[in-house]
């Protein structure tokens, strides 16, 4: 069990979860591994949450696990629901400054939590917190949220820079390649070596 | 009371409804089932009416249940394909007044492509199924399905076969049922199958089916009978006369409640006797679950799994096993209960349903809908979502296509426009034109209301024949709908979707006008239209925070501290400002006032 490694995705439709989930599946291709993912993705386009799983390692059987070892939260909700995916000691890096409010919380019916650094120290759970906005607008387009935060998961994940760029041309279209290496590149370089800690 | 009446198996099921209190039922004609519908329709206090096909007419009836009507619905064997859409989501909803569909099965195949057993759908969908043997029990056994449906909530399956339709007997007539008023209450979570609903209701489908076989062992239906011989037979149907006149000396199981098996009462019988078969037409559909109690039994290795039986087949067929030394008695192994699956982990979180986007038209026409006092009968699609608070707006999904068959249905049973339909452009041409010909044909009240956006939009903006775009990519010629209406016969007007004026008055004429209409909802789906129709502004003074705005539940309007917000992502519908009674909503550029003249000639 332990040699398959699992990264679940999470996200609100219309972020762009299934295209960062194939980045790093290209990317566990480009090392060599054997990958399989699966996707719930029926409402993606209708502001649900998603949920994409990519698994990888040296033979990979079932396509979908209870827990990830690693999560990635493209909203601050979904990685505060994320952190329910999360095996012990796993780590979730969250864009903690993109908030997408729902109905119920727009209606106050419901409340938008606001403490994840305390979530996830109640589960034991490791956090990095990425302004992925800041970072996608610089790099040319708030779309990629998804692809810098990704870059800031790059850190945290087994892979070389080479396999990262490898996946990246082999997951997005040609023509917004260029602002989402850009983006990949600032979320690598934000996240410092003491916040990846031990 | 006291007359003795020489009835068909039909002419039974059809008496046998009316004295249930059934008032509809409807039908597509197939043998051997064709004389139900046709019987019902010469008695007095049943509504009956050909349906267009069979999956119509399904809808029809569960129309009509929902709106608190008995109702019965006969088909053929093969005719329960073309329903299977809706009969297995129906298993999941339930039914409000008792529902029972008849399926009559041709063995032999006298007059039918196929010679399947309709006894697999049963099992299949998780409902309960009686079997008749003779036209006493054709004509009883209806009063005893719609009793199990009310108090299963759910839908009872009554198999037929060709010597049951087609052979006569003795029925002694009962005193009639007399029913209360089942009105109809609107219940989402019962009646949306929405996937979140969906799954509430399937546990309760698994839960239920335990309890209809505990209601199996005890049920009068399911009889042990006594013999002097020390064999046994487990029989349903027309089978059991078959068995009953080839071995009158053995033991029988005879069940008139087949599925689901009463384990119990089977090894009570095993218990009686030292051998024991099945006897059955077709499938061994009770003789494998016998089986699978680990008991031994003679069965398809001695009755024939094709064709027709008679005593004549069942004695020869059975002769020479039942003469043999009886097996090794076996003590059977109940199957466990299953267990459901974890429900899952509730965190505390907001909840995160899909909602209709930004902009999107849909939310017009169910603002629009909703002030009027019509059940909304809705169908598959991204306006699905529209039943989700808050806009609260559709009171029905079933399947593909079943809105405009239940509102049909639901109207018919009432007899005045009580409900509406709501089905999107590639639902209508999916499975939307069969029953809008067939509540044309039978004069149904109602209004269909079209949400013609252009595209099939909840799985990714697929092409459709109503826009005549092809899957690879390539133009082909689009159906016009509203010609296509006009050409069954039904009254139909298009109008712009997206100018919210126009379509509240044409909903408001169609509900206030005579008989069955049609209103073409057209706007593109805003995903095609990546260009914003306008700048929304709020007039902070103005706004009281009352909230119609918010009820219209667009994911761009939020309350805020002092007046509502407006998010980046609102598109510019303007359906907003439509709703605001005090104008804090506009346009920017538009003064609040209403003298905004640019653009006017």
């Amino acid at each position: 069990m332990s040699v398959t490694t699992t990264v679940s995705l999470v996200g609100v439709g219309g972020q762009g979860i299934l295209l960062a989930a194939a980045i790093l599946a290209e990317t566990a291709f480009a090392e060599g591994l054997d990958v399989k993912a699966s996707e719930v993705k029926g409402m993606a386009q209708r502001g649900g949450s998603v949920l994409s799983t990519v698994r990888f390692g040296e033979h990979v059987w079932s396509p979908v696990a209870r827990y990830a070892d690693v999560v990635i939260a493209t909203e601050l909700l979904e990685g505060h629901r994320g952190l329910g995916l999360l095996a012990p000691q796993g780590t979730l890096v969250c864009a903690t400054t993109t908030r997408i409010v729902p109905g119920s919380v727009l209606r106050r019916e419901e409340e938008y939590p606001d403490d994840l650094p305390g979530a996830a120290a109640a589960r034991g759970a490791r956090l990095i917190a990425v302004d992925a906005e800041a970072l996608a607008r610089e790099a040319g387009t708030l779309r990629a949220v998804n692809v810098a935060l990704l870059g800031a998961a790059s850190v945290v994940l087994p892979f070389a820079a080479a396999s990262w760029q490898r996946g990246l041309a082999a997951a997005v279209p040609a023509k917004i390649l260029e602002v989402n290496e850009r983006a990949f590149a600032l979320g690598r370089g934000a996240v410092s070596n003491e916040e990846v800690g031990p | 009371m006291e007359r003795t009446l020489f009835f068909s198996g039909n002419e039974a099921i059809a008496h046998g409804a009316v004295r249930a209190g059934a008032a509809f039922a409807c039908g597509y004609p197939g043998t051997p089932s064709t004389e139900i519908l046709q019987t019902a329709a010469r008695l007095d206090g049943i509504h009956a009416e050909w349906c267009v096909n069979e999956k119509v007419a399904l809808e029809t009836a569960v129309g009509a249940s929902l709106a608190g009507v008995r109702s019965i619905v006969t088909m053929k064997h093969v005719g329960l394909n073309v329903a299977a859409d809706p009969f297995m989501t129906l298993s999941l909803t339930g039914v409000n007044a008792g529902l029972v569909i008849v399926s009559a099965d041709d063995p032999g195949m006298h007059s039918s492509q196929n010679e399947q057993d309709s006894r697999a759908y049963a099992k299949f969908a998780k409902v309960p199924m009686l079997e008749p043997s003779d036209s006493q029990e054709a004509y009883d056994f209806v009063a005893e399905a719609f009793a199990l449906s009310e108090e299963f909530d759910t839908p009872v399956l009554l198999r037929s076969t060709t010597r049951l339709s087609h052979g006569r007997g003795q029925v002694i007539p009962r005193v009639p049922v007399v029913l209360g008023p089942r009105d109809y209450a609107r219940d989402i979570g019962k009646y949306v199958m929405v996937p979140h609903y969906a799954r509430m209701r399937n546990r309760l489908v698994l839960e239920r089916l335990q309890k209809l076989r505990a209601r199996a062992e005890e049920s009068p239906l399911n009889v042990l009978e006594a013999g002097t011989a020390d064999v046994g037979i487990i029989a349903a149907g027309v089978a059991y006369a078959y068995a009953r006149e080839a071995f009158p000396k053995a033991w029988f199981l005879k069940l008139g409640m087949s599925h689901p098996l009463p384990y119990r009462k089977v090894a009570r019988l095993f218990r009686q006797v030292s051998r024991v078969a099945v006897v059955e037409e077709l499938d061994p559909f009770i003789e494998e679950q016998v089986r699978a109690l680990g008991l031994p039994v003679v069965g398809k290795e001695a009755i024939p799994a094709d064709g027709e039986l008679d005593q004549d087949i069942v004695f020869r067929a059975l002769e020479p096993f039942l003469s043999r030394r009886p097996p090794r008695r076996r003590r059977p192994v109940f199957p466990p209960v299953p267990r459901l699956a974890d429900p899952p982990p509730a965190p505390g979180l907001p909840v995160r349903p899909p909602v209709l986007c930004p902009g999107c038209t849909h939310r017009a026409v169910f603002t629009a809908l909703r002030t009027h006092r019509l059940a909304p009968m809705g169908d598959i699609g991204c306006y699905t979502l529209g039943a989700l608070p808050p806009l609260l707006a559709l009171d029905s999904c079933l399947c593909m296509g079943a809105s405009i068959g239940m509102m049909a249905g639901f109207n018919q049973a009432l007899g005045r426009k009580a409900a509406a339909a709501v089905i999107g452009d590639s639902t209508f041409f999916h499975s939307g034109v069969t029953p809008l010909i067939d509540a044309h044909y039978n004069a149904a009240d109602g209004l269909v209301i079209v949400l013609d956006n252009r595209t099939t939009a909840m799985t990714g903006l697929q092409g459709h024949p109503g826009t005549g775009l092809r899957a690879d990519g390539s133009r082909g010629p689009a159906v016009d709908i509203q010609k296509l209406c006009e050409g069954i016969g039904v009254r139909c007007h298009t109008v712009d979707a997206s100018d919210y004026g126009v379509l509240e008055a044409a909903v408001k004429a169609e509900v206030d006008a005579p008989g069955l209409g049609v209103v073409v909802a057209l706007a593109p789906c805003v995903l095609m239209v990546p260009e914003k129709a306008g700048e929304i502004v709020i007039d902070d003074e103005r706004c009281n925070l009352c909230g119609l705005c918010l009820d219209v539940g667009c994911p761009a309007l939020a309350r805020g501290e002092d007046s509502v917000s407006i998010a980046g992502s609102c598109t510019g519908c303007g359906l907003c400002t439509e709703v605001c009674r005090r104008g804090a909503l506009s346009f920017a550029g538009a003064t609040g006032a209403g003298t905004a003249g640019e653009g006017a000639p």
